[in-house]
C-alpha cells in the first residue's frame, strides 16, 4: 500500500535545500525583458494628464504600455469582464495598474515607473459598508436571500433575542513566493507562460484573448508555487497577460514579478465582513431562529466575490440546525482591491457569524458554550448505511419511531435544502472533549480565574462542518494524463497545482498504488495546458478529491490494458492479474513491471491513458438556494486555550488540541500539515493580521514591518492533532476527504477562547470583534467591566 | 536612493574633518539611516561611516563608576559587556533582530532619536552623558523632540557614560510585525531618587514621567503608581495603536518595569 502512508511531500528536500524551482528561479534566455506596473495612488477617479516622458527616458526602458496599447482585450477579470489590465482612465483603488513598463531589468522597470507624472481627479471614494450601503453600490441587483421558515415570527414568539454585530477583518495571503509571471514568444505568434498560478487553464484563456489567439496557440505551465491559499486563483492574471502582451511587442521573453509592497498594495485580499444577528432561542441556549446579514467587502470589481458570498451563506449554519433562519447577503461594491479567493472562501466569515452567534447566545444564558453548541448540532448520522432504519428503543410504540425518525430527518436539513447524511460531530465532539480534559479544563480555569486579577484565561470549543466541491457545479471535474514507459518508469500530469500543500505526493501515491511500484517510479510532472486541458482551478479543496479520481482512472485503463495482454498470453483471466510489489502475476507467471511494460509495448498495446473524473450526484441553484451543492461534509473539532493580559490586552495561546477528519487520508503527514497550518492561518486571521487602509483608502499596512502574520513561535506551545479514523461515507478517492480547507476555521477557537477569557473580568458580553487585536481585547475588557 | 559620496575615516579627526561639509552625514550602522535613504527621504551628498574609526568602539568603565560605551559600539557588543547593568544588556539584546543588533550602534541609535527607539529611554532614565567630539552634554539637555536632539552640524556622539543604577528595568511593549516599541519604559533606581523614562508614546520622542519618578522616589513599589496616568493628548497615534492605547499601556509598563526591578 503505497496510499495512506505517511510519506514526505516530494519535493520536501528540495524546499530545504534551494533546488525546488519557482518561476523565479527558471533559467531565462539571454535578452529577456522585466516588467513592472505603474499604479495610480488615488482611490477613486480619473486620470486627467499622464506624462510618460520621464518614464520612456529613464534608463533600461524599451517600452512603456497604456490601455491605448493592447492589441486585443484589456480584461484581465475571471468571470464578470470589469478588470481592465490597464486603467481605462478611471480609477478604482489606490495600486490600480495604470501603466506597464518592459525594461532591461527588474529594478530598472521598477525605477522607470515611479517617474510618471499622473495628475487626477479624484472622487471621494467608497470605503466602508455605511458609505457602500448608502451609495447602493452592488454587485447583482440587491442582496441575496437565503432561508426556510418566517424569521420574524419566529423571532417574534421565541422566548429570548440576542442582538449584536461583528465586524470581521480582510487578510492577506502572504504567500512567501510572490506572484510572478514569465512569458515566451514562440514562432506563429504562440505563447509558452510559466505562471504562478492556480489556474493555469485561466492563464491561458486570458492570455488568449488578450492575444487574439485560440487557446491551443498558448501553453501554461505551473510546476509549483510557493503558496497560493486562494490569492493565485485570479491575481495571478495580471502578470500573465502583461508578460505574454509585452512578448509579442517586443518579441523578447518577459518575465514580472511583484515586490511584497507591490503585491500587498495590488492584490485583492480575504473579503472583510460585518455580520449583524438577531437570534432566537430558549432559556437552554436551543436556537429556535436566527437571522443574518452579511456585509461583503468586495472591492472595486467582482472577481470571485458572488461565490464566495455565497459560501459564507452556505456556512451560516456551520454545524448547527436552524430551524427557522434568514440569511441576507450584500455583496458590497467599494474602492479597495478587488477581494478575492482565500482559504475558506467566504466559508470561514460565515462560519466566525454562526459561532459568534453561539457564544453570544451561551453568555447570555448562562450555559457553557460546548453545551449549548452541542444541543444545536445537526442530527447525527446513523452508524453503517444509510438507508439503515433510524434508532429509536424497541419498547416504543411504532408511531413514536416514526415521529422520532421525521424529528431526526428534519434535523438534518440545512437552509438551503440539502440534507448532512454524514454528521459525526457528535461522536467526535464526545472524543475530544474527553481526550482535551475539556470539563475538567473548564473548572481549572474558572478557578485560576476566580483567583487571578491579572492574567485571566480562556477555553473554548468550536467545531467546524465544511461543504466539499465548488458551489459552480461544472468546475466539479477533472482531467489526468498518464504514461507508462517501456522501461516500466510512469510519468503523470493532471490538471490540479502544486502550491506546497501536497497533492502532486497525494495523486502519485494513488498512481503508485494501481501499478504496485515504489514512490520512485513514479514521476509527477509540471502541471500543463498542453497535458490536461480545459481544467478547474486548484481551490475549494478539491485537488486531491478531483485529481486524484482521474489519475486513478487513467492509471486502471492502463493497467487493464496490461492485464487483458498478459492474461492473454497465459490462458488467464484479466482479473486474476495482479499488480504488487514491482511486479506483474499471471497465474504461476511473474513478471517485474519493467518486464511487463516491455512485453506490452512489443505487442503493440497502448501504455498512455486520458483518465476523468466528474463529481456526483451535485445540483445547485444559486439563485433559489436550493439544492445539493456539496459532495459530503468534512469536519473537525477543537478545543483552545488562551492567556489573556488584562492589564494590556496581550495573550497567547496556551494550547491547542485538534481532532480533525480526513477520512482515510492518503497521507497522514501531509494531512497534518494541513491541519496545523490551517489552524495557525486562522488564528493569525482572527487575531494579529490587522489591514489598515487609511481615509483615502490607501493600505498602510503593505510589508511585514506593519503586518503580522504568525510565526513558528505563535503556535500553542501544547498542540495535539489526532485524526477521526473514519473513512468518508462518499465514494471519494481511497474514500479520503478534502483536507486544504477545513481546518483554517478551527482558528475560530481562538477567538471564542478570548472571548472567554474577556467574559471572566465583568458581567458585560465581550462582542469582540477580530482580528482581536491586543487594544481590541483591552477594549472589549472594558467593556465587560463597565457593564457591572 | 539618490547617489552620494561615500568615505570611511579610520580616525575622530579624520571624521570630523569630512562632515564637514553641509550635506554631509554620519553613517552609524546604518539601521535606520540606509532605509531612510531608500525611501529618498534623505538626500546627503556625502556618507561618512564610522565603521572605521576604533577609537568610539568598545565599553570601559570611569573612575566614577560609570559604564562608558563608545558610540561606534554594537547593540550585540552592549548586550554582552555591560554585565554590571543587566537592564542596559536586557534592552541592548532585545533591539529588532541579530542582523540589526550586529549593524547598529548606540551613537546611531541616540544620533537619530527615533520616537519609537529603545535607547533614549535608557539614556534619558539612566541620567546618561552624552559626550561629542567637541562636548558632553546631560541626556536631559540631549533629547529635544521627535528625531531631534542638542547635535550641532557635524558633531559626532563619541561616547555615552552611564551612571549605574541600584536597580533599573526596561519593559517594551512590541508592536508585533515590527518589533519596534509601541511604547517602553525604562525606570532607574538611584540613590537620590527614581527615575522613569518613556519612549514610543509621545509625539515629542523621549520623555521623563516626572509624576511617577516623584511617587517612586518616596516608594519603590508597583502601588506607587497605581492610580497615575499620562494624559492621551500628545501621544502618538497610528495605525498599530491609539493615543489612549498608548497611555493606557505607559502606565502598565511602568509598573511591569517597578516590579521586574524589584
Amino acid at each position: 500500500m503505497t496510499v495512506a502512508k505517511p510519506l514526505p511531500h516530494d519535493a520536501a528536500a528540495r524546499h530545504v535545500d534551494g533546488s525546488a524551482r519557482y518561476v523565479d528561479d527558471i533559467p531565462v534566455p539571454a535578452g529577456t525583458l522585466h516588467l513592472c506596473f505603474g499604479c495610480a495612488r488615488i482611490s477613486r477617479g480619473r486620470v486627467t494628464a499622464v506624462d510618460l516622458g520621464p518614464v520612456r527616458a529613464a534608463e533600461g526602458v524599451i517600452a512603456v504600455l497604456t490601455a491605448d496599447d493592447l492589441p486585443f482585450d484589456n480584461d484581465v477579470a475571471p468571470v464578470a469582464h470589469d478588470e481592465p489590465l490597464l486603467s481605462d482612465g478611471t480609477v478604482h483603488y489606490a495600486g490600480q495598474p495604470l501603466f506597464l513598463v518592459v525594461a532591461e531589468s527588474h529594478l530598472q522597470a521598477r525605477r522607470a515607473a515611479r517617474r510618471a507624472e499622473i495628475s487626477y481627479e479624484e472622487e471621494t471614494p467608497i470605503l466602508t459598508v455605511e458609505q457602500a450601503l448608502a451609495a447602493d453600490s452592488r454587485f447583482e441587483e440587491g442582496p441575496r436571500v437565503y432561508g426556510r421558515g418566517d424569521v420574524e415570527a419566529a423571532l417574534a414568539t421565541a422566548p429570548l433575542v440576542t442582538e449584536g454585530e461583528i465586524e470581521i477583518g480582510g487578510q492577506e495571503h502572504f504567500y512567501l513566493e510572490g506572484q510572478a509571471a514569465l512569458a515566451l514568444p514562440q514562432e506563429g505568434g504562440d505563447m509558452i507562460v510559466h505562471a504562478s498560478s492556480q489556474h493555469p487553464t485561466e492563464i491561458q484563456h486570458k492570455v488568449a484573448d488578450a492575444l487574439g489567439l485560440p487557446m491551443h496557440a498558448v501553453r501554461v505551465e505551473v510546476r509549483r508555487m510557493g503558496g497560493g491559499f486562494g490569492g493565485k486563483e485570479s491575481q495571478g492574471n495580471a502578470l500573465a497577460v502583461a508578460c505574454a502582451v509585452a512578448a509579442r511587442a517586443t518579441g523578447r521573453p518577459c518575465k514580472m514579478r511583484y515586490d511584497r509592497d507591490d503585491d500587498f498594495t495590488i492584490t485583492g485580499k480575504r473579503h472583510p465582513f460585518v455580520i449583524r444577528y438577531r437570534a432566537g432561542h430558549d432559556a437552554e441556549g436551543r436556537l429556535l431562529a436566527v437571522d443574518f446579514r452579511q456585509f461583503a467587502v468586495c472591492g472595486w470589481s467582482q472577481d470571485l466575490s458572488l461565490a464566495v458570498a455565497d459560501r459564507a451563506m452556505l456556512h451560516a449554519d456551520n454545524a448547527y440546525w436552524i430551524p427557522t433562519v434568514r440569511i441576507e447577503s450584500h455583496r458590497l461594491k467599494t474602492n479597495h482591491q478587488s477581494h478575492t479567493a482565500f482559504r475558506g472562501f467566504g466559508g470561514p466569515q460565515g462560519m466566525v457569524g454562526i459561532e459568534r452567534v453561539l457564544d453570544h447566545v451561551a453568555h447570555r444564558v448562562g450555559r457553557d458554550p460546548a453545551e449549548v453548541r452541542r444541543l444545536n448540532y445537526y442530527a447525527e448520522a446513523e452508524e453503517g448505511a444509510l438507508s439503515a432504519p433510524l434508532g429509536g428503543s424497541a419498547a416504543s410504540p411504532p408511531e413514536d419511531i416514526s415521529a422520532k425518525k421525521k424529528d431526526l430527518q428534519e434535523r438534518r436539513v440545512t437552509p438551503y435544502g440539502q440534507v448532512v447524511e454524514d454528521f459525526i460531530l457528535g461522536g467526535m465532539t464526545e472524543r475530544l472533549l474527553e481526550t482535551s480534559g475539556y470539563h475538567v479544563r473548564r473548572a481549572r480555569v474558572a478557578e485560576w480565574n476566580a483567583r487571578n486579577e491579572v492574567i485571566k484565561r480562556g477555553l473554548a470549543f468550536t467545531p467546524v462542518k465544511f461543504g466539499i466541491s465548488f458551489t459552480l457545479t461544472h468546475l466539479n471535474q477533472a482531467g489526468a494524463l498518464v504514461h507508462v514507459y517501456q522501461d516500466g518508469s510512469v510519468a503523470l500530469n493532471h490538471g490540479g497545482t502544486e502550491m506546497g500543500q501536497g497533492l502532486f505526493q497525494k495523486v502519485a501515491q494513488v498512481a503508485a498504488q494501481v501499478f504496485g511500484l515504489p514512490m520512485a517510479a513514479v514521476r509527477i510532472t509540471a502541471t500543463d495546458t498542453a497535458k490536461v486541458p480545459n481544467t478547474s482551478a486548484t481551490a475549494a479543496s478539491s485537488g486531491s478529491d478531483l485529481n486524484g479520481m482521474a489519475v486513478r482512472l487513467a492509471c486502471e485503463e492502463i493497467a487493464g490494458r496490461m492485464a487483458a495482454f498478459l492474461a492473454e498470453r497465459h490462458q488467464a483471466k484479466p482479473t486474476e492479474v495482479r499488480f504488487r510489489e514491482s511486479r506483474v502475476e499471471v497465474g504461476a507467471e511473474s513478471y517485474s513491471f519493467a518486464e511487463a511494460a516491455k512485453a506490452c509495448w512489443m505487442g503493440r498495446v497502448s501504455l498512455s491513458a486520458t483518465g476523468y473524473y466528474r463529481t456526483p450526484d451535485i445540483s445547485w441553484d444559486r439563485i433559489r438556494g436550493e439544492g445539493r451543492p456539496f459532495f459530503y461534509f468534512a469536519y473537525g473539532a477543537v478545543v483552545s486555550e488562551v492567556a489573556v493580559d488584562t492589564l494590556t490586552g496581550e495573550y497567547r495561546i496556551l494550547r491547542a488540541d485538534i481532532l480533525h477528519d480526513a477520512g482515510s487520508s492518503l497521507n497522514p503527514a501531509i494531512d497534518r500539515g494541513q491541519v496545523e497550518g490551517g489552524y495557525v492561518q486562522g488564528a493569525g486571521w482572527l487575531t494579529t493580521e490587522e489591514l489598515v487602509w487609511d481615509d483615502a483608502g490607501r493600505l498602510r499596512t503593505h510589508a511585514p514591518s506593519t503586518y503580522k502574520i504568525p510565526a513558528a513561535s505563535d503556535a500553542p506551545e501544547v498542540f495535539e492533532v489526532n485524526f477521526w479514523q473514519a473513512e468518508n461515507r462518499a465514494e471519494t478517492i481511497h474514500r479520503s476527504k478534502a483536507v486544504g480547507e477545513p481546518p483554517l476555521m478551527l482558528g475560530i477557537s481562538v477567538l471564542m477562547a478570548l472571548s472567554d477569557a474577556v467574559a471572566a473580568c465583568g458581567p458585560g458580553y465581550p462582542a469582540l470583534d477580530a482580528p482581536a487585536t491586543p487594544e481590541r481585547v483591552l477594549a472589549a475588557i472594558r467593556r465587560v467591566r463597565g457593564a457591572a | 536612493m539618490y547617489a552620494f559620496d561615500f568615505v570611511r575615516p579610520k580616525s575622530l579627526n579624520e571624521a570630523v574633518e569630512a562632515l564637514q561639509p553641509e550635506e554631509a552625514m554620519a553613517l552609524g550602522g546604518g539601521q535606520t539611516l540606509i532605509p531612510t535613504l531608500k525611501q529618498r527621504l534623505a538626500s546627503p551628498s556625502k556618507l561618512v561611516s564610522l565603521k572605521g574609526v576604533e577609537e568610539i568602539r568598545g565599553i570601559c568603565r570611569d573612575d566614577q563608576g560609570r559604564v562608558c560605551i563608545g558610540g561606534g559600539t554594537t547593540h550585540a557588543e552592549v548586550a554582552a559587556g555591560v554585565p554590571e547593568y543587566p537592564a542596559l544588556a536586557a534592552l541592548a539584546a532585545n533591539i529588532g533582530d541579530p542582523a540589526v543588533r550586529n549593524r547598529g550602534t548606540i551613537g546611531g541609535s541616540l544620533a537619530n532619536n527615533d520616537p519609537s527607539a529603545c535607547y533614549p529611554a535608557a539614556a534619558l532614565a539612566s541620567g546618561a552623558t552624552i559626550v561629542t567630539n567637541t562636548r558632553e552634554i546631560a541626556a536631559d539637555d540631549y533629547f529635544e523632540g521627535m528625531f531631534m536632539t542638542a547635535l550641532e552640524e557635524g558633531e559626532i556622539i563619541t561616547e555615552v557614560r552611564f551612571p549605574v543604577p541600584q536597580a533599573a528595568n526596561y519593559q517594551k511593549f512590541e508592536q508585533p510585525a515590527s518589533r519596534f516599541a509601541l511604547v517602553g519604559v525604562f525606570v532607574a533606581k538611584f540613590e537620590d531618587g527614581v527615575r522613569v523614562a518613556v519612549t514610543g508614546a509621545s509625539e515629542e520622542g523621549v520623555f521623563r514621567w516626572t509624576e511617577a519618578e516623584e511617587a517612586l522616589s518616596s516608594n519603590f513599589s508597583p502601588d506607587a503608581v497605581q492610580g497615575l496616568s499620562v494624559p492621551a493628548e500628545g501621544m502618538i497615534g497610528d495605525l498599530h495603536g491609539s493615543p489612549e492605547y498608548r497611555a493606557h499601556l505607559v502606565g502598565v509598563m511602568t509598573r511591569r518595569a517597578v516590579a521586574a526591578a524589584g
